[in-house]
């Protein structure tokens, strides 16, 4: 009995260190965000809240120059939140209705399309970045929603997830349907997509926590800070400390990393259910 | 703006955009590197500009650090999107002027221009090879010591050092008072290329690079050597700090009073003013008596605005009107006083004197003193290719200097050897 | 494919196309750029241009700071691979184990998910400030003479461990799923067998989870490859002394910062044989799984 006690706590103990060790950087993040910069300066990091939130967070989301010269924290926060949700919606309808082609209809170029689709595997951004901004450029497509989101879509993650779950969808589904004279876009419509529901729930929160988190992309397509993202601010703001030449605000950028880090973590919790059978689902 | 080619398919059939243009203002976008104080500065008179007439809209944007707007610029010019008016620092010098059709001259495009205008120290160093300036010098600043009065105090020191071997008698008595003697932000401007001006050594074959792109670098010679091992010795001791590549590091450790001195921009004095809460003073940069007697000025860095081509007369008009505003003696003053940029023509340094600036604030002239400096052989500039990967390479060196994991000529062997196949590779591109 | 399909026409192509048209604006046009400009030495400004076939590759494939930069990306890949591995198994292991709070620790354990690269980043790089840094002091108070901006183990001590961080999560919800879908059954057969749970987890446990586990290095490669990225440019930036550059954050130092196209679409080619060969084990993998 007793043995099996010390198990038990060592079992804690470990767990115990495992969330500190996760979660101890975000607090303390949080924690110095809401002191004065002086305060920061002199003291280091903070364990414990401070009088100054209220006054940091107001001015990063609200103040002219809070933050960045001439964007507000919620101009940012609406970018991000277009671009997690643009990208999510985005990218289920795409990869959905391609999936569907390819695993529903018998066609020549089935195979060859799927290889193309594959492709976009081979072809991380990082190594196209350059002659993929000056694409962006040629059709007039920086500094737009459009053009920040839709390059994104195209990859192929989503379309082998939705792939591998019509496949596993019963062929006797189609068969009654196709004795009750439905088409292709009606099968598609009224049958396939409210069984894929929970799948579309999932991919929907993994996407929009994706898309939230981009960086290099939003990075090079946007050349005007009324189009930054949150993520995008991070970088403007590592450069202002790292240029220095007054005191360094240390409260903003930590604030800044809360609330890039906020919503999509809360995405994640509140959904954290479908969001796990998303992400494992997409491994088979 | 979302619908953009839409819109101008939608424009060019109906001919909107052409009867609307006629009647609004002319837009210019000016991508700048300024940021924090500097940005705001840069943001006030963008703002000052566009009350005081109706006809043109500055449209400042922050692209980032230096590299960070050229590389915006670079990608842009390609991709035909590219602002009207740039801010190229010292570095990127030779990639803009290189490349001729990449900008208008500063010198065509304004009219009345006369070189004669413009600070002797800053005339050069963005011209070309015939004298002809290319980029408008809009933020010049020249590297100094700024030195922590109080510090000195404590260590009972009554003056800043003017040379280093000075330096060296001072540093342990600020070490006993519990500060580093110094620290430094951008080791290439300051510990090379300037060290090469203020010793008025050469530093590159071809005419230190304005002559022709198929040139070497001269960075592993003795002087140097001897300098940074110097250099290593005083970190190794504890006078010397290094708190990383970034600039603000190294100036943060000096306003939190952990080094007692701090090489950096004249144009990080108006920053200092703000942040600093001690009594500080700003001189010359040290140099070696051993290698000078009488020491040269100083290389302008900081950073050009450049009008880049591919621009109607129209808009090319507006910006040599904004460029005018820029240089008029009020804004100049204005800028000076704002940030500790120096002012770039003599009519504005004279109105500041005049004004008595200087009586009160002595720190403020200290950079163009410096810039005034008797010149040298080798003090008008330097022009050398992908010099941005230079420095990079240069950095690298130094940390390994730094680190101890390389002697000081192993280092420069091998800085030396890396940034020649960079020239070579830069050269062949204008073949 | 499936047993049951509809006839041939045209309306698969009408589903399939929106994909297929931004690929190949946005994936296919763009890389085949690259791969042009990789034989090309251009100016910065695309105003002169020459055909300079393999001069590229020569160039920056053979220059020390490639070959530094590809060493470390090695190190630092398998680093972060097995480190957020190791450390994510374990916690799993202990997080099926219990069964009062399990929902809470799964929950505090997993959402640093969410959380960009740059993010925690930015947050690490405050963490390890030489001014301000709590770490910074801290590891120096305990006998570290710790300086990641001069010491190159410190400078890839810090980008290894923010990587590790922001990978545990992921790991750790993969993990757990595999474990939680292991049969009870087997387990209580273990049980019977093999008393130290030490021994039933490496016999028994561990090679139940290989496919999860094969699966996660090719993820946890992939993300130590090219989305630390966003890490690199928030802290070291390569630095000191380019120790902690990485390939994928070279590319873009050399294309971006140095204005050197031909050079970085040279070192971008390579990066896409080297995924390619990735993938390849990848897909291999997935048919071996297949037949299993």
């Amino acid at each position: 009995m007793k043995q099996w006690n010390w198990r038990l706590i060592s079992t804690h103990a470990i767990l115990i260190v495992g969330v500190i060790f996760m979660s101890l950087p975000v607090w303390v993040a949080f924690a110095t965000s809401t002191h004065s910069a002086e305060h920061i300066l002199r003291n280091g990091l903070q364990f414990w809240p401070g009088s100054e939130l209220l006054k940091t967070y107001n001015e990063v989301l609200f103040v002219d120059g809070g933050v960045m010269k001439s964007v507000l924290g919620t101009t940012m926060l609406k970018n991000s939140l277009i671009l997690g949700f643009g990208f999510a919606i985005g990218k289920v309808i795409v990869s959905m209705l391609a999936a569907y082609a390819i695993v529903y209809f018998r066609f020549k170029l089935a195979v060859p399309l799927f290889w193309i689709i594959f492709m976009t595997l081979l072809l991380p951004l990082e190594v196209r970045i350059i002659p993929s901004y000056e694409v962006m450029a040629s059709l007039g497509l920086l500094d737009t929603h459009f053009g920040l989101i839709v390059p994104l879509i195209a990859s192929a993650t989503g379309t082998f997830f939705f792939r591998q779950f019509f496949r596993s969808v019963p062929d006797e589904l189609l068969e009654a349907a196709r004795l009750d004279g439905a088409t292709a876009w009606g099968f598609f419509i009224d049958i396939l997509v409210p069984l894929s529901k929970t799948m579309i729930a999932a991919i929907l929160i993994i996407m929009f926590v994706v898309g939230w988190n981009q960086y290099l992309w939003p990075l090079i397509m946007t050349t005007k800070e009324e189009n930054y993202t949150l993520v995008i601010g991070i970088k403007q703001i590592y450069q202002i400390l790292a240029e220095g030449g007054e005191l360094p605000q240390y409260q903003k950028a930590f604030a800044l990393t809360i609330l890039a880090t906020l919503p999509p973590v809360l995405v994640v919790l509140v959904f954290q259910n479908w969001f796990v059978k998303g992400l494992v689902e997409s491994e088979k | 703006m979302k619908f953009r080619p839409l819109l101008a398919a939608l424009a060019l059939s109906s001919g909107i955009l052409t009867s609307t243009q006629a009647y609004s203002a002319t837009e210019i976008q000016w991508w700048h590197a300024m940021g924090g104080a500097l940005g705001e500065t840069v943001n006030e008179m963008a703002e000052n500009y566009n009350a005081s007439q109706s006809d043109v809209v500055i449209v400042p944007t922050y692209k980032g650090g230096y590299e960070d707007t050229m590389t915006a610029g670079i990608a842009a010019f390609r991709a035909k999107e590219q602002p009207h008016i740039i801010q190229i620092f010292d570095a990127g010098a030779a990639t803009i002027i290189n490349a001729p059709g990449a900008t208008v001259p500063v010198a065509d495009l304004m009219k009345d221009f006369n070189i004669e205008d413009y600070i002797s120290g800053v005339r050069y160093f963005y011209a070309d090879s015939d004298g002809k300036m290319i980029g408008l010098p809009f933020n010049s600043s020249t590297p100094l010591l700024y030195f922590n009065k109080e510090a000195f105090k404590e260590a009972g020191i009554d003056a800043p050092p003017k040379t280093w071997e000075e330096f060296e008698a001072i540093a342990p008595k600020l070490k006993e008072a519990g500060y580093i003697a110094l620290a430094q932000s951008h080791s290439p401007w300051i510990f090379s290329e300037n060290f090469h001006s203020r010793h008025n050594i050469q530093l590159a074959t071809g005419n230190n690079g304005y002559d022709s792109t198929d040139v070497k670098l001269l960075y592993n010679n003795d002087h140097m050597k001897m300098h940074w091992g110097k250099v290593k010795s005083w970190l190794d001791a504890g006078y010397y700090g290094f708190y990383g590549r970034a600039w603000g590091d190294n100036q943060d450790a000096f306003v939190q009073k952990k080094v007692a001195m701090w090489l950096g921009s004249s144009g990080s004095f108006g920053g200092l003013t703000k942040s600093a809460e001690f009594e500080f003073g700003t001189t010359f940069l040290p140099y070696w008596e051993s290698i000078i007697k009488e020491p040269k000025g100083t290389f302008i860095g900081g950073a050009a605005l450049f009008a880049m081509s591919g621009h109607s007369d129209e808009e090319n008009k507006a910006i040599a009107d904004f460029f005018g505003y820029m240089t008029s003696s009020d804004n100049q003053v204005f800028w000076h006083k704002e940030t500790g940029y120096v002012p770039i023509t003599t009519a504005a340094y004279d109105a500041a004197k005049k004004e008595g600036y200087y009586d009160s604030t002595p720190d403020a002239e200290v950079g163009i003193l410096q810039l005034s400096q008797p010149g040298g052989e080798w003090t008008k500039g330097y022009r050398l290719g992908y010099y941005v990967q230079i420095r990079d390479v240069m950095y690298k060196h130094f940390d390994d200097i730094f680190s101890g994991s390389a002697s000081v000529d192993d280092a420069f062997a091998a800085m030396e050897k890396e940034s020649n196949e960079l020239l070579v590779r830069f050269s062949d591109t204008y073949k | 494919m499936k047993r049951v399909q509809f006839e041939r026409s045209s309306i698969p192509f009408l589903f399939v196309a929106p994909q297929i048209i931004i690929i190949l604006v946005f994936f296919i046009w763009p890389a085949a750029q690259a791969i042009y400009q990789s034989f090309l030495l251009e100016d910065a400004w695309g105003l002169s241009s020459q055909f300079v076939w393999f001069r590229n590759y020569k160039d920056t494939i053979f220059s020390e700071s490639w070959l530094q930069a590809a060493g470390f990306t090695i190190v630092f890949s398998t680093l972060v691979t097995f480190l957020s591995l190791a450390l994510a198994l374990l916690l799993a292991v202990k997080a099926n184990e219990v069964i009062r709070g399990a929902s809470t620790y799964k929950t505090t354990l997993m959402w640093a998910y969410a959380i960009a690269p740059p993010v925690a980043g930015l947050m690490g790089n405050l963490m390890f400030h030489p001014l301000i840094g709590d770490l910074y002091k801290f590891l120096n108070a305990i006998g570290w003479d710790f300086n990641h901006k001069l010491d190159s183990f410190d400078a890839g001590f810090v980008v290894v461990l923010i990587s590790v961080w922001k990978q545990v999560s992921v790991n750790f919800i993969f993990f757990l799923s595999g474990l939680q879908g292991i049969p009870k059954s087997v387990l209580e057969a273990s049980m019977m067998d093999c008393k130290s749970s030490f021994r039933r987890f490496w016999t028994i446990t561990f090679p139940l989870l290989a496919p999860t586990t094969f699966f996660l290095m090719v993820i946890n490669i992939t993300y130590a490859f090219f989305e630390t990225f966003g890490i690199i440019d928030t802290t070291t930036r390569g630095a000191p002394g380019g120790a902690t550059n990485t390939l994928v954050y070279k590319v873009f130092q050399d294309g971006f910062r140095g204005a050197d196209l031909g050079g970085s679409s040279a070192q971008s080619v390579v990066l896409m044989l080297m995924v390619l060969a990735l993938t390849i084990v990848q897909f291999r993998f997935i048919e071996r799984k297949v037949h299993y």
